[in-house]
């Protein structure tokens, strides 16, 4: 790694799954406002449909999800009913336009849910927004919570892409994130999952964790490697105690260092390279020929919620306790409250909590953040078009100071990431975003920031 | 009629059995808009076409210049979704009509689904007769079912809200259109069934299994009386109004 980027790391970025942040969501959206933008969709729209199930058996200490432990599943029916109430509320909206392309169950576990739960949600769609076989069903799981047959009754409910939350295969690790997951319990899932026909699974793996170190995580790294997953996601992990309170359970003298935690990117990544895998975006990883490392070599590679992604759709419906959606322009935030998302489906309306609309600045800002993000490169223009003088003069400096350390190659109006610099592909976005971009020259450049 | 070799091909009116006065369609079609003298104008430029199963008159994305009217046979509309997939958008029978205007990129592509016939209209000529006869496109619109109409069709079958009733909407749709009486006055009607079930899944906004599961239980529940590959048929007006 470049001496150079090394100030850079402690920077914080925002993720930039979606522009505004969620930060910036405010109550100014209304469920009428987002009826109003589901009335304008086209009547054979591709809708991408995000499901969050907010339920776990267990508490992972690392987790910054809008999650609970729950031990009551009656609780669990009745948030099912809501999601079925809510995806009634939602077809009226639409009334009969918009095709799903993408189905996608978050968490949460949501195999928490029994199949024949999650089946009754799939058939609500069904009937409600209409599916068809080609539309392409996506589930998180928890591999602990997989009992017999599960894997062959979700594909039978047509799930072809499973994406398991692996994190780390080291037992000490799983010991301090309290997350106990022994590897032939992964190996084992994806042996059914193979042997069930799916031909899409992913890992999600963390670095930055406590006990971690460049030796235990290269073994870990090994290991997944060895199960031969199509994608893979390597995620920073972000510990903010203050805010999350579950991560205070996690002891600040595990957690590895800053220099460290970029020896741990780096080789999960040379290792993910020289294993064959394609790098999409600065961290998923795809097999040549997986849909995602397709979409990325085509060029069609989109940023959301879920990260990188190969779904198309503009319109993405977010279904469950603060799940997002955003249509056309507007971000609507569900209630995050589990129990006043049900109580507002259950009394007819829209569970909307919170959002933001963009404005026409703000879409030239996020077109031009999602395409360096996933491209790498991108013309600067249409963002210094819409800035004003103040902001224009910050994102030449930030870019400027970014150009002289190597970090981007920045001629006449056009920006590209420098090869290798994949992890500071956020902190370099954040030089598009006028806001970002003055906070930081007023407090002193890159450099200074903490 | 056409013989298999001179399928696809244009041929000219005036043949053997294919004289506009035995058209099937021509009270439902533009023709009955014209007077003799622009009659005589059409015999001499329009064009009845055979086409092939699985043979597109209009291609998604393609110029299309002419105005088609379904002489015999059947098509499926569909378009190409933005992530790739097909979406099929409605089916055409006789009598009805596909690129009502003439355009540089045809929004979807309209696929044989048997072997059939079109006439086709270029619309430069169809300009030329508005001249004498104002209107006459707008009237063609609003006596036929045009793609138009097929996305109205559309729009109202997704709004259905259980399966049973988006498969027996749609079943009565088509039994409008080229339905026909069953043999032996059981008061009965035969509706056929020229598309594929993916076809008619894919249309409904059904899975594959949920369409065969629903045919069945309206089967089952007598909704529908008999059921094969490529027709239905359904219980007399009677029986199922009061049903």
């Amino acid at each position: 790694m470049n001496p150079l980027w090394r100030k850079y790391f402690s920077q914080r970025a925002p993720r930039y799954t979606s522009y505004p942040s969620a930060l910036l969501f405010d109550s100014s959206v209304t469920p009428a406002a987002y009826t109003a933008k589901l009335s304008k969709i086209g009547l054979y729209q591709p809708l991408s449909l995000y499901f969050h199930v907010p339920f776990c058996r267990r508490q992972c200490w690392y987790c910054g999800c809008n999650m609970r432990v729950e031990n009551n599943y009656e609780r669990a029916l009745s948030y099912v009913d809501a999601l079925r109430g809510e995806i009634r509320l939602v077809a009226r909206g639409l009334g009969g336009r918009g095709r799903p392309q993408t189905i996608h169950f978050g968490g949460g576990t949501p195999n928490y849910l029994s199949a024949d739960d999650l089946a009754g949600v799939i058939e609500t769609v069904e009937l409600e927004l209409g599916l068809t076989d080609q539309t392409r069903l996506a589930i998180e799981i928890d591999p602990r919570e997989l009992k017999t047959g599960d894997v062959r009754r979700l594909v039978g409910l047509g799930f072809s892409r499973i994406s398991i939350g692996v994190q780390d295969f080291d037992p000490e690790v799983q010991a301090a994130i309290n997350r106990i997951q022994p590897f032939e319990l992964v190996e084992a899932a994806v042996a059914d999952m193979r042997t069930a026909g799916v031909a899409d699974i992913s890992f999600d793996l963390l670095y930055g964790l406590p006990k971690q170190t460049l030796s235990s995580f290269k073994e870990s790294i090994e290991k997944a490697i060895a199960l031969g997953p199509d994608r893979l996601s390597v995620f920073g992990y972000a510990h903010l105690p203050q805010s999350i309170k579950r991560q205070r359970l996690i002891r600040e003298e595990d957690l590895p260092g800053g220099e460290t935690r970029v020896d741990l990117a780096e080789a999960a990544d040379a290792m993910l390279i020289g294993a064959g895998y394609a790098r999409v975006g600065f961290d998923h990883y795809a097999r040549p020929g997986n849909s995602l490392a397709n979409a990325a070599a085509r060029r069609q590679l989109r940023r959301n919620f879920q990260g990188f992604t190969d779904d198309a759709a503009e319109a993405s419906i977010g279904f469950g306790a603060s799940a997002i959606s955003h249509v056309n322009g507007l971000y609507a935030q569900n209630a995050k409250a589990i129990d006043i998302y049900k109580n507002q489906v259950r009394s007819g309306i829209l569970p909307i909590e919170r959002g933001v609309e963009r404005t026409l600045r703000d879409e030239a800002i996020a077109h031009t953040i999602e395409e360096f993000l996933c491209t790498t490169e991108t013309d600067i223009g249409p963002v210094l078009a819409g800035a004003s003088a103040k902001e224009a003069e910050a994102i030449r400096q930030s870019l400027g100071e970014l150009a002289e350390d190597g970090v981007i190659e920045w001629r006449a109006g056009h920006i590209r990431l420098a090869d290798g610099a994949g992890l500071l592909a956020r902190v370099a976005a954040s030089a598009l975003d006028p806001l970002e971009a003055r906070n930081r020259v007023e407090a002193g450049r890159f450099s200074c920031a903490v | 009629m056409a013989s298999k070799t001179c399928l696809g091909e244009q041929q000219r009116m005036g043949g053997p059995g294919v004289g506009c006065d035995l058209c099937e369609v021509r009270e439902r079609s533009i023709c009955s808009e014209l007077g003799p003298r622009e009659f005589t104008q059409v015999e001499k430029i329009m064009a009845r076409r055979a086409i092939a199963r699985n043979k597109a008159i209009m291609a998604e994305g393609e110029p299309n210049d002419s105005l088609y009217v379904i002489v015999d046979g059947s098509f499926r509309l569909s378009k190409i979704l933005e992530d790739g997939r097909r979406q099929v958008t409605g089916f055409l029978f006789k009598g009805d009509f596909a690129g009502v205007r003439s355009t540089g990129a045809s929004a979807y592509t309209a696929e044989a689904l048997e072997d059939s016939h079109v006439c086709n209209f270029p619309h430069r000529f169809l300009d030329e007769i508005s001249k004498d006869a104002p209107g006459v496109k707008d009237r063609l619109i609003a006596r036929g079912q045009t793609e138009y109409h097929k996305a109205q069709d559309h729009i109202v079958l997704l709004g259905k809200k259980t399966a049973e009733e988006r498969v027996i909407s749609f079943i009565d749709m088509i039994d409008r259109t080229i339905g026909v009486d069953e043999a032996g006055d059981t008061g009965r009607r035969v509706v056929p069934l020229p598309m594929s079930r993916q076809d008619i899944a894919d249309y409904l906004g059904l899975r594959l299994e949920t369409l065969s599961r629903t045919l069945a239980l309206l089967k089952k529940d007598g909704r529908i009386c008999d059921l094969s590959r490529s027709a239905v048929t359904i219980p007399a007006q009677a029986v199922r109004v009061s049903a």
